[in-house]
């Protein structure tokens, strides 16, 4: 009886105990988006999360496949109202940008030579400090170089 | 005689203007020994450089002590209000729960539950200092290690208890009448800027910089009554003029903070504004010290409470929108009032205190000792004069 008591006791303890709020709202976003576009089976799909105030930026890098297409889409949390993406060459120059689609912006490359690009996320609008985003780049397979 | 009435006037005149450039404002007395001048008499350079060294030392300690303390609450996740740090002394677990419970009921009493910032409360329980080697820690003044852009969501305030408030944790002083509410109000008060980073999350730029360059004095307070009880404020002790020290404080202050206590817009404006227009870079870590008597460095009055009364009186979206906004300090607050902030800011210093009349005014005493000097001298020249006068 004790045992049902203490599980009942966990499992109404408050969601805090796995991440704030916000964390795991992006989670699920993230998760909901790279299931709705359906990555490419052996490649893997990468991830970054993080937070950050109105106006600040976050950028980090990662190597895309030659000939491989890529959709690369940002979510960001409740409080977000609008976050910007930018896709970098290797030389550090914008290659795409998204900043018309709000909270959700995306894009769509294919890599002609394999490489370490750069990916830059902005968030332009954010209601309540910090908002919490997360990037995922997502490869969608095989396809003729173009962008 | 037409040229001796126009002496006269001339002469009246004359005082007239000396005593519009030279008394005092109206009602102003002075209450013998000067209350905001120094408390002691100022000691010779070198004792002086010590304190001073002190002070620094002081300070520098606080911070390190705030930034041992950010590690140590990353774990502490389970409580939606701030998670409380003991230090100088061992809690029994009754005690812990106790502070704990008081302040889960301070938190929820301010609108807080969960927050995008994590508040941590760390109080320093006194206990005997026996070092030589080094200056007594902080122990009169509250700090504040606020969010930067390594540590977005923490901001931790440190608390020291001073001897009451420490015997009343460790349970060695029972709750006097009152005792749980005034302990309630000792820890609402202290989570001081925290309260705003949990409630409305890390400000915009412009908000940040001026905040920093007042030392956060506008935004000490979120809570909807005064300070340290139901109606005690900065204003209670200075803003009454039946205290003798009012005038005293008074001469204390900017002239912009004068003005507002007059119940003049432009006043109120320039010492609302006051470190607006300055682009301060914010430090890492940010470390914000509360002035050891914040009342003497305030802007205006009671500034504790205006920025939790804005945000009461527009509501939290029209306040959020001034917090983060990244448009000119008078142009987000001027949109979030929907007035322009001198207006606003002068009838809320009239809900507060009576606007004092400024300009010159002479004591009664003053004015019959001059009015008799003066008809001394107009009876002396008039005299004279007809003596003079040739028959």
């Amino acid at each position: 009886m004790k045992i049902i008591l203490v599980l009942f006791a966990v499992v109404g303890m408050p969601r805090l105990l796995v991440g704030q709020r916000w964390e795991r709202q992006v989670e699920e976003r993230v998760q909901r988006t790279i299931a709705a576009v359906g990555s490419s089976r052996g490649l893997p799909v990468v991830r970054r999360s993080g937070m950050l105030n109105t106006d600040e930026a976050a950028s980090f890098q990662t190597t895309l496949e030659e000939r491989t297409s890529y959709a690369i889409v940002a979510v960001c949390d409740d409080d977000c109202s609008r976050l910007q993406l930018t896709l970098l060459s290797p030389s550090g120059s914008d290659i795409a940008k998204e900043r018309n689609s709000e909270s959700l912006p995306t894009l769509r490359f294919t890599a002609a030579t394999s490489a370490v690009y750069g990916i830059r996320v902005v968030m332009e609008g954010c209601r309540w400090n910090p908002c919490w985003y997360a990037v995922a780049v997502i490869p969608l397979g095989k396809g003729a170089p173009s962008r | 005689m037409a040229s001796l009435k126009g002496w006269v006037v001339a002469g009246l005149l004359g005082c007239l203007a000396l005593a519009l450039a030279y008394l005092p404002p109206r009602g102003a007395t002075s209450s013998g020994s000067p209350f905001f001048v120094g408390q002691s008499p100022s000691g010779t350079p070198a004792r002086q450089r010590a304190q001073a060294l002190a002070e620094e030392w002081r300070n520098a300690d606080a911070a390190v002590r705030l930034l041992e303390d950010r590690p140590r609450v990353k774990g502490d996740s389970l409580r939606a209000s701030p998670a409380i740090v003991f230090r100088g002394a061992t809690l029994s677990s009754n005690s812990v729960r106790d502070v704990e419970t008081v302040m889960d009921s301070v938190w929820r009493a301010l609108g807080l539950g969960e927050t995008k910032v994590r508040v941590t409360l760390a109080i320093e329980l006194q206990r005997p200092y026996t070092s030589v080697d080094a200056p007594t820690p902080l122990q009169d003044r509250v700090a504040y290690l606020a969010p930067d852009s390594t540590h977005r969501t923490d901001c931790i305030a440190y608390l020291p208890a001073g001897p009451y408030w420490t015997s009343f944790i460790l349970g060695k002083r029972d709750a006097m009448q009152d005792g749980l509410g005034r302990f309630a109000q000792w820890l609402q008060a202290g989570l001081g800027p925290c309260a705003f980073y949990a409630a409305y999350g890390n400000p915009g730029r412009p908000v940040q910089s001026w905040l920093a360059a007042r030392n956060w004095d506008l935004g000490l307070y979120l809570g909807s009554h005064g300070i340290a009880g139901e109606r005690f404020s900065s204003l209670t002790i200075l803003g009454d003029p039946r205290f003798p020290w009012f005038w005293d404080g008074v001469y204390s202050f900017p002239p912009a903070t004068v003005a507002c206590l007059a119940g003049r817009p432009s006043g109120c404006r320039a010492a609302v504004l006051a470190g607006a227009a300055e682009e301060r870079m914010i430090p890492i870590p940010n470390v914000v010290l509360a002035e050891r008597r914040w009342w003497r460095a305030q802007h205006l009055l009671p500034g504790e409470r205006y920025l939790g009364d804005i945000a009461r009186t527009v509501g939290r979206d029209r306040f959020l929108a001034f917090w983060t906004s990244g448009e000119p300090v008078d142009t987000a607050l001027a949109a979030a009032l929907k007035r322009p902030v001198g207006e606003w800011t002068a009838d809320w210093e009239r809900g507060f205190v009576q606007p004092i009349r400024l300009g010159p005014a002479a004591p009664l005493e003053g004015v019959v000792m001059a009015l008799t000097i003066a008809v001394f001298a107009i009876v002396l020249v008039a005299g004279t004069a007809s003596r003079r006068q040739i028959r």
